[in-house]
């Protein structure tokens, strides 16, 4: 063997060249085959059940701007709306929760991740019990204390967002968190000791050195609630108000399909989130955000002496509005005959418990969506950790097409996707359409956005220094990753992985479409009790699937208590 | 002469396979089984040990029908797909163009699909002896590619808590008045009663009755539930075209509620089932037709799901009126009802406020 070889053997660009390119084949595979019928099926004027198409034109999205325009403009309202809440909401939680020595932290932070360990309806259910007019609980209190009319009114606009801010922005708090705990509190301390105040550095010193996970959190929030359906579907519809899932859920549910709009829909939000894309690399691009430097330090948290309390409220309000009450309200309804807020015509059984458990094919679903959220989540998590390595600590050629290409199925409402994942797959030679291997890619390829963006919030702020150091001392890559990187990730790894353990389980979208009569999972299941079964029943089934993942989840983590610490 | 006999005797043999296909013939030999009859082997079923059913009807209701069937033949193992009419057919006109084979009998709530799909080559044709008891109406013509399972009707339905009797709507004409602006609730575009509602009633009414409707802005909804719940806490007075099998069961739970039937009669449209060409289990498929086109499997999703078997030897399901009380509406030519979907669709959307 020559030198020149043994040396390239020794520096360890074989294992690299070896392990990354068939990752990145695989994710661009996955990525990249829904997207194009997608946009094929976007351009179909013909038969919409044709594949393929048998005529092409630009048809659907004239359509598009002529008949939806409303549906666009109140989906943009309400998702700016709802982002800008969650995002506020989720900076002001983690750095209370992070940052300060409020009391009961730990057990204030798992409660926090609540709202994400339940159904996206959950919320919207709730609220819909406590906020509508008429016969929600606030408005009856309103006119048993002598007001008039009603106070709230959650069918509006306002009600939509609030609930998406509410429930689906905990992954605000989750991302941001991950990006604080990793943040040297050095600067913090400095700018404390030279005069800062505490909100001052809050602002000034915290704020932007967390702004990768901040603008991380933005980007990704603000796509999800673009592609929201739990509340608009609940809350929504009865307001009045369609947005663009709520249009492509009827699209897809009518005969013929209206494939064509609801692609066309699907892809006009590309561009939305292509600019946001772009923005955050540009800002990412122009700053260091490197916190994490060879430097040792320790996560210190700032004393707020009396302020402690009033900071402790601000999170038990929190979870009185995201947790407590919405709980209660659930499980009040899932002890109802027929669902009903007017408790002087309520009516209490358990018999929704009882069909709900009958429900075999209920256990099965269950089961099937931990197993998912199980295996997406610990294999996804390495090849996503993989790939924000490529994006952005690697030379390679077009790493940054990389980024944007895992950002495709963030950009498309999850319900379009669902249904191009299902015209990719079901065209495919190899036979897996219909069981849980295929809902297990499909759960993959949609998470890598929440997967890749939380990771890289958190590689973002580790300096590239210290993998130079490893390399300078002699260690091959493989050997960096596992003792420099890795460690080093930890809080963003775990975080990662209960965001996409979470979000698998309460996956909707992709599994409408893709879950097979032997392959079923429980969000679709408890979708479709609430569209044919009834609020009382939708409500006990969610109860037991959030009791059942929290159950799941405390488990895990104290069987793996040495890796999950700050989980636990 | 003998040339002649011997050419008629050929074309015969040639013919009449196809002959019988096209007609729809039934097997020689029925077996009696526990209170009906089936020409299937259900020796094979039992050993293709599974049966699969994909259908709109409400998971819990279906999970019931299903286990009755279960009781009969413990040896073949049931599952299902629930989904909305129309996301049910386009998975699996997508799965078929894939040659994906999961289902064996399909059960779809409008009309306008069934024909489609038996254009398509869908559905195998199998001719139940249970199908002797449906009126021709009933059944596809050759007999034997799909056969109704159940009707479906809407009238009024309303609160009477917050709705007097008197006050009460008791026509189609009277959802007209501006009093029930914003009081009304209505099922989406996409469903097939609300489709059979508007198809029967805007010849009898006139073409400005859903003109005239829309001004009262009523609100849509995907199920009957979501329409009655919201009857039941007061936030909508009125649902046009509500499901009678809905006011049924939510009237068993004590909900305050009340029905109106109409004198111009109640539109109607069916349940369909038939069991799917290439299915992975085709004798399980035909053994649960035979039982579920008999009036023991009728009495099961009479049962399950509060609906009214089109048998005349069924009867209504508990606390409901029978079908020969009511004056039903029902599409005269499907194929005709089949082309104002598109029409309809739009109409409904923009009476809703799903569109511009």
């Amino acid at each position: 063997m020559t030198a020149p070889v043994k040396g390239w053997l020794r520096s360890g660009n074989h294992w690299q060249g070896a392990i990354t390119l068939p990752v990145l084949l695989v994710v661009a595979f996955l990525v990249l085959l829904p997207v194009v019928f997608l946009l094929e099926e976007s351009l179909n004027t013909g038969d919409p059940m044709a594949f393929p198409p048998q005529q092409y034109g630009l048809a659907n999205y004239a359509a598009m701007l002529e008949e939806d325009l409303q549906v666009i403009v109140n989906t943009v309202v309400i998702a700016v709306t709802a982002t800008m809440m969650a995002v506020v909401i989720g900076f002001t939680l983690a750095w209370i929760l992070t940052r300060t020595n409020v009391p009961g932290r730990d057990r204030l932070e798992r409660l926090m991740q609540l709202p994400y360990y339940m159904t996206p309806l959950v919320g919207a259910l709730a609220w819909a019990v406590l906020a509508s007019p008429k016969s929600g609980f606030f408005n009856q209190m309103w006119r048993w204390v002598g007001g008039e009319g009603d106070l709230f009114n959650i069918y509006s606009m306002f009600g939509i967002a609030w609930i998406m801010a509410l429930f689906e922005g905990t992954v605000a708090f989750v991302m941001i968190s991950a990006a604080m705990k990793s943040m040297d509190p050095a600067l913090e301390e400095s700018a404390r000791v030279i005069g800062a105040s505490k909100l001052r550095t809050a602002l000034t010193v915290t704020l932007p050195l967390v702004m990768p996970g901040v603008l991380g959190a933005t980007l990704f929030v603000f796509a999800e609630m673009l592609g929201s359906f739990a509340a608009a579907l609940v809350i929504g519809i009865p307001a009045r108000v369609y947005v663009i899932t709520t249009a492509i859920w009827d699209s897809t549910l009518s005969y013929p399909p209206a494939y064509g709009r609801a692609s066309a829909m699907g892809l006009a939000l590309f561009v939305v989130m292509f600019a946001m894309l772009s923005g955050y690399r540009w800002m990412v691009a122009r700053g260091s955000f490197a916190t994490i430097t060879g430097k040792a330090f320790r996560p210190r948290t700032m004393d707020m002496g009396r302020l402690a309390w009033p900071l402790f409220a601000v999170c038990a309000l929190y979870i009185v509005l995201a947790v407590a009450l919405p709980l209660a309200a659930l499980l009040l309804t899932s002890l109802e005959r027929f669902a009903t807020a007017l408790l002087s015509q309520a009516q209490f059984t358990l018999a929704n418990y009882e069909m709900a458990l009958a429900l075999g094919p209920v256990r099965t679903a269950l089961a099937n969506s931990l197993l998912l959220g199980l295996g997406v989540a610990t294999v996804g998590v390495l090849v996503m950790a993989l790939l924000v390595w490529i994006i952005y600590r690697s030379e390679m050629v077009g790493r940054g097409a990389v980024e944007y290409l895992v950002m495709f199925p963030q950009a498309v409402p999850r319900l379009v996707f669902g249904l191009a994942l299902l015209w990719a797959w079901l065209n495919m030679p190899i036979p897996i359409y219909g069981t849980l291997w295929l809902l297990a890619l499909a759960y993959f390829t949609v998470m890598l956005p929440i997967g890749v963006r939380t990771l890289a919030g958190v590689v973002l702020q580790v300096d590239k220094s210290l993998e130079e150091c490893a390399r300078v001392c002699g260690a091959g890559w493989l050997y960096q990753l596992r003792t420099i990187s890795l460690p080093l990730l930890k809080p963003g790894v775990i975080a990662a992985w209960l965001l996409i353990f979470m979000a698998s389980v309460r996956e909707l979208g992709v599994s409408v479409f893709l879950m097979g009569p032997n392959a079923k999972v429980i969000a679709p299941s408890i979708v479709g009790a609430f569209a044919s079964s009834g609020i009382e029943l939708t409500a006990a089934m969610a109860l037991i699937q959030t009791f059942t993942v929290v159950v799941a989840l405390m488990i895990l983590f104290r069987l793996t208590r040495g890796m999950t610490r700050e989980l636990t | 002469m003998r040339f002649t006999t011997t050419a008629a005797a050929a074309l015969l043999l040639i013919a009449l396979p196809s002959w019988c296909q096209a007609q729809g013939k039934l097997c020689d030999n029925p077996r009696p089984m526990q209170g009906f009859k089936t020409c299937a082997d259900v020796d094979k079923a039992e050993a293709e040990g599974a049966f699969t059913l994909y259908s709109t009807d409400p998971e819990a209701g279906q999970v019931k029908l299903l286990a009755a069937f279960n009781k009969a033949f413990p040896k073949i193992k049931t599952s299902y797909v629930r989904l909305q009419a129309g996301a049910l057919y386009a998975k699996v006109l997508s799965e078929r163009q894939a040659k994906s084979y999961l289902v064996d009998v399909i059960q779809l709530s409008d009309m306008g699909m069934i024909l489609d799909f038996q254009k398509r080559g869908g559905f195998r044709q199998y001719v139940s002896p249970e199908m002797a008891a449906f009126k021709p109406e009933y059944k596809s013509q050759p007999e034997g590619y799909w056969t109704w399972g159940s009707i479906i009707m809407g009238g009024i339905a309303y609160n009477p808590n917050n709705v007097s009797a008197a006050e009460a709507p008791k026509t189609w004409q009277d959802l007209l008045d501006p009093k029930w602006t914003d009081a009304v609730n209505v099922k989406v575009s996409n469903s097939g009663l609300q489709h059979g509602v508007y198809y029967m009633l805007k010849p009898i009414l006139g073409d400005d009755y859903f003109k005239k409707f829309a001004a009262i802005k009523p609100r849509a909804f995907d199920s009957y539930v979501q329409q009655y719940g919201r009857l039941v806490d007061g936030q909508d007075k009125i649902i046009m075209g509500a499901q009678y099998s809905g006011y049924i069961e939510f009237k068993a739970k004590g909900a305050p509620l009340a029905f109106v039937f109409p004198e111009t009669g109640v539109p109607a449209v069916s349940e369909t089932y038939g069991i799917v060409a290439d299915g992975p289990h085709p004798n399980a498929a035909e053994l649960f037709m035979d039982w579920f086109l008999s009036p023991i499997g009728q009495q099961a999703l009479s049962e399950a799901l509060l609906l009214h078997s089109p048998r005349a030897d069924v009867p209504a399901p508990a606390g409901g009126v029978a079908l020969k009380d009511m004056k039903l509406l029902v599409p005269a030519d499907w194929h005709e009802f089949e082309k104002s979907r598109p029409e309809f669709a739009k109409e409904w959307d923009r009476i809703v406020g799903a569109r511009r």
